[in-house]
């Protein structure tokens, strides 16, 4: 989840609560707050409220909370004369712009609008590949045409906080934004530019901006470009820009747009959903009427119309996380309070059951116990170098000690086993859990496997120790197994055997071969065993 | 009451009357160390003395047993010099490491003197007869020869303890006593002529090894319990996923952030699907929500499952019959590092009631008495977000001593994705994370605890006997 860092004092002073308060509206908008330092607080923002990435849209929401203001802000919004013209940027084609003007900054806003677009850059904009935005001091921009297109990488401007001329190709290759972000629009050769009628350019989305068009606390006027891949993105980006900023006092400036998807641009878009009072409370298991709930709606900031049997709820243009009736539903919840909403009383309907694996396992627990084995539980992960055959490897590891999936509890028993040779002997350890292996037959072509591990560690172990209790816990399971000589990798050739009931294989049990112990610096000997709960799971 | 040991060593005496605790111990075959913890008991008993007497011995170290075969070190000098002068190179090649203490030790004994780079012998021949009479018997040895030993490192001098025991008096009747009562005695009859040794009854046992449930598996095993009082079903699913149940079927983007790569561990290899008609579904719900190029090869992608809510989306895949109750307890793995409060592989506990007229306070009701289950008697409700439900809420509990800790995330499934599956009835949902809850519970510091590798801290480990309360 995002989190902002936020001047703390503008928060309280414009709504005028204490710390208490706010931390408790911030709960309710999914938001939770700690300090920072003396001025300052960071809040952590769900990534469905892209609107709450900037003080002004807190402030917005939260009055609707503290009913100060009903239902949505209305915006002034004049015409200007600037046109944004888009052209054809095949991998990038979506491009609107917007003017904000009459704002004030001071450092500690500046630094929170910056940030506000870094944050959708990292959230709504899937760091830069959906959506880029970029942000002009109006004054610096000498054209009333702004377009939208492509450059060759000969092309030059001076990209923000440089002081000299550099190509788009010097850009892409030196710069830490060209490196992390070049790739991401860089086609044939051509990078999507906005510039100006005369060439000259103001960013390189979703690259840099251009030194020319810097922001900083003396601009008072604001143009705002969004590029990206898809067309509502690009939209909700910008209306939910542009509305945060008119919050703060700023006038919304109307751009004409030559593209085939808009004429004129933001597009301030609103949607509205239709809902009645019993689908919110049968959703909610509520009993509230019309009123209250077009109250509650109120405060979240919707304009309402009643029409009667149903309520239509108007949507925002910086609400993007609105997609349905069940939405609507939910921002009641909030308004009203979840800890108004009484839990209900449970009711049992049916008695519960457990799966026939558990039931399994909770018997060979018990029956292995008395045989006089501790329970041990060890990591489904595992280093690739401790395993046999057939296994999963994970593609992007943490560390190489958990860079594979187990296909068999032997190797982790052998793990433990290593690092308790200091402990008090015998050491007598059992795990039941399951393994990963390769199954044709599931939609994943893996499978899990349940299997059950034992093993003895003492100064002198043999074969019988380990095999005379496993007998007995496979006897009072039912189960009758014969051994039959075998071989196995991690086991002695002549002291290792494969147990099998009604010619099935159900496990294998040995005493641990020197050279596995050397390898794994044990220097004791081990006899372990493994039994398969899945062969064995229809015999029983 | 006297041991059979204890008669052997008393029946010695009786005809020596006075003995070594060395010489005791070869005469009976029995180990010194029997024979000095014996006569401590003896003499407590009265029936003995002992003096002890403290004698030095020498040893030579492994340094004097080499000088003493293979010559001292000024021996091999002048017999190298054979009479003859010799540069300084020339020996030190030949000595090797002696070289120094060979020159030191010559010097001093006048044996040879040294010119600029030359060696020039004052004798032709010598033996250091003295020193190596004095190795062969150190304890004959003059002192000055002895202490010139010691100062060389060849010998080393240890004292050693001396018991000397004498008899003080007759036992009145040595009458043998017994250890172990065998069958034969006992039908014998034979028993009755022993007297049957007292132990040490308040000494402390030897180990002895038990059997023992591991602690964590067991508190997994009571939210088992748990959720089957409240009437829910278990199932289970593999570790081993396709993103489609992971995340398609739940609503989640395939743009989404928690989809990308250092969110969840992904596995070669491509997945498959057979229920065109959900795959056709899911591809509509996600286009129409989140107006995007829904790709069903992203969704075949394989992973290691992120969340046990695949479990549950897989028992939505199947398309069950309203109403149902089921829960799963399982691990899911995660990329992060790994430290006290953090592991990659932990376990989740979800849950999903499909009723006719489930509403979001019933989920809520059925969350508080599963926490009330667990033995957190308060909860709070907080908004919250999460892709597949909607309203959602995460669930926090006061934990006595930490206060307030969040604890599941739940709502009710978007209708997106019961239309997807084609149930009518409502839907709620949870995950809880299990390792950290129980890390809380059981008062551990650290959680990785919950899978220690010392077999003597699960040994040591109490067993809760009602740790739900």
């Amino acid at each position: 989840m995002p989190t902002i860092s936020v001047y703390k004092w503008r928060l309280l002073n414009e709504l005028k609560i204490s710390e208490v308060q706010l931390e408790d509206l911030l709960f309710n908008l999914k938001s939770e707050m700690k300090p920072i330092d003396q001025d300052h607080i960071e809040i952590e923002i769900n990534n469905d409220r892209p609107d709450l990435l900037f003080v002004y849209g807190i402030i917005r929401s939260i009055k609707g909370l503290l009913k100060k203001e009903l239902g949505e802000p209305s915006y002034s919004i004049k015409d200007t004369d600037y046109v944004f013209e888009v052209k054809e940027v095949p991998n990038r084609p979506y491009a609107l712009a917007a003017v904000v003007e009459d704002i004030n900054f001071d450092d500690e806003l500046l630094k929170e609008l910056i940030q506000f677009q870094e944050k959708l850059h990292i959230t709504v904009g899937r760091k830069r590949k959906k959506i880029a935005i970029g942000l002009h001091d109006l004054k610096k921009i000498d054209s009333k045409h702004i377009i939208y297109t492509v450059v060759n990488l000969d092309y030059k401007f001076i990209p923000l906080n440089s002081d000299k001329e550099m190509s788009v190709r010097e850009i892409l290759e030196s710069t830490p934004q060209g490196k992390e972000y070049g790739n991401i629009s860089l086609l044939d050769g051509k990078m999507p530019a906005i510039m100006q009628d005369d060439g000259q350019i103001l960013s390189l989305p979703p690259v840099i901006n251009s030194e020319k068009t810097k922001i900083d606390t003396k601009t008072q006027s604001l143009l705002i470009d969004v590029t990206g891949t898809s067309l509502d993105t690009v939209i909700f980006t910008l209306d939910v820009i542009v509305t945060n900023l008119a919050e703060m006092g700023g006038k919304i400036g109307e751009i004409k747009v030559i593209s085939p998807y808009a004429d004129k641009s933001p597009l301030l878009q609103h949607k509205s959903i239709k809902i009645t009072t019993e689908y919110i409370n049968k959703i909610l298991g509520t009993n509230l009427n019309k009123n209250e709930i077009i109250e509650y709606l109120k405060m979240a900031r919707f304009d309402i119309n009643d029409l009667g049997k149903e309520i239509e709820v108007t949507i925002p243009p910086y609400r993007n996380d609105i997609l349905s009736q069940i939405d609507i539903t939910e921002e009641v919840a909030i308004t009203y309070g979840y800890n108004n909403l009484s839990p209900s009383p449970y009711k049992i309907e049916k008695i519960g059951s457990l799966a026939n694996r558990t039931k399994l396992i909770r018997v060979l627990r018990d029956l292995s116990v008395g045989g006089g084995f501790t329970e041990i539980f060890t990591f489904t992960l595992i280093n690739e170098s401790f395993l046999l055959g057939d296994f999963v490897k994970i593609l992007n590891p943490i560390t190489v000690d958990y860079n594979s999936v187990r296909n068999s509890l032997l190797p982790s028993m052998l793990i433990f086993l290593s690092k308790n040779q200091h402990a008090r002997m015998p050491i007598r350890v059992f795990e039941i859990g399951d393994v990963v292996i390769r199954n044709e037959n599931t939609e994943t072509g893996y499978s899990n496997k349940l299997n059950a591990s034992y093993a003895i560690m003492n100064s002198r172990v043999s074969f019988e120790e380990l095999q005379a209790p496993l007998h007995e816990i496979l006897n009072s399971l039912g189960i009758n197994p014969l051994y039959k000589r075998d071989t196995h990798p991690l086991f002695i050739e002549g002291r290792t055997a494969s147990i099998y009931v009604n010619n099935k294989k159900i496990g294998i049990i040995g005493e641990v071969n020197p050279n596995i112990l050397e390898k794994i610096d044990i220097e004791y000997p081990i006899v372990m065993s493994e039994i398969y709960l899945d062969e064995i799971k229809d015999i029983l | 009451m006297l041991s059979e040991s204890e008669i052997k060593i008393l029946e010695y005496l009786s005809k020596k009357r006075e003995a070594s605790a060395e010489d005791i111990s070869k005469q009976l075959n029995m180990p010194i160390e029997s024979v000095f913890s014996i006569s401590q008991l003896l003499k407590e008993k009265g029936y003995i003395e002992v003096e002890e007497k403290k004698v030095i011995k020498y040893e030579l170290t492994d340094e004097g047993k080499r000088r003493l075969k293979e010559g001292l070190p000024e021996e091999k000098l002048i017999k190298l010099l054979d009479g003859k002068e010799k540069k300084i190179q020339e020996l030190k090649d030949n000595l090797g490491k002696d070289f120094e203490i060979s020159i030191g030790w010559a010097k001093r004994k006048g044996l040879i003197k040294i010119d600029g780079d030359r060696v020039i012998p004052l004798v032709k021949e010598y033996e250091a007869n003295d020193e190596k009479e004095a190795l062969r018997n150190p304890e004959k040895a003059n002192k000055d020869i002895l202490q010139q030993l010691l100062n060389r490192k060849l010998i080393i001098k240890k004292e050693e303890k001396i018991l000397n025991i004498r008899l003080i008096k007759e036992p009145l009747e040595i009458k043998p006593a017994l250890i172990f009562l065998t069958p034969e005695l006992l039908a014998s009859g034979e028993w009755k002529k022993y007297t049957l040794r007292e132990y040490n009854v308040e000494a402390y046992p030897p180990f002895y090894p038990i059997g023992k449930k591991h602690f964590f598996k067991e508190f997994l095993e009571r939210l088992r319990d748990l959720m089957k009082d409240l009437g829910f079903k278990e199932v289970y699913s593999d570790y081993i996923e396709i993103e489609f149940y992971n995340f398609d079927l739940l609503f989640q983007a395939q743009d989404h952030p928690a989809r990308e790569i250092h969110d969840s561990f992904t596995i070669n290899g491509k997945g498959k699907l057979t229920d065109e008609k959900l795959i056709e579904r899911v591809k509509q719900i996600h286009e129409r929500g989140w107006k995007y190029n829904w790709d069903v090869n992203i969704s075949m992608r394989l992973m290691l499952r992120s969340q046990t809510t695949a479990t549950t989306a897989r028992v939505l895949a199947s398309r069950p019959k309203p109403p149902i109750r089921v829960f799963t307890i399982g691990k899911v793995f995660r990329p992060d590092s790994i430290d006290a409060t953090h592991l990659i592989e932990f376990h989740q506990l979800d849950g999903l009631v499909i009723e006719d007229n489930f509403t979001f306070r019933d989920l809520l009701g059925t969350l508080k008495e599963i926490f009330n289950g667990i033995g957190i008697k308060e909860t709070r409700f907080k908004p919250a977000y999460f892709p597949f439900t909607e309203p959602s809420v995460e669930v926090y509990g006061k934990i006595e001593g930490l206060g307030w800790v969040e604890m599941a995330g739940a709502g009710l499934l978007r209708p997106e994705i019961l239309e997807a599956v084609e149930i009518n009835s409502s839907a709620g949902a949870w995950g809880l994370g299990i390792d950290r809850l129980a890390m809380l519970l059981l008062g551990l510091k650290d959680i990785r605890l919950l899978y220690a590798t010392d077999i003597e801290y699960l040994r040591n480990k109490k067993v809760e006997i009602n740790a739900d309360n």
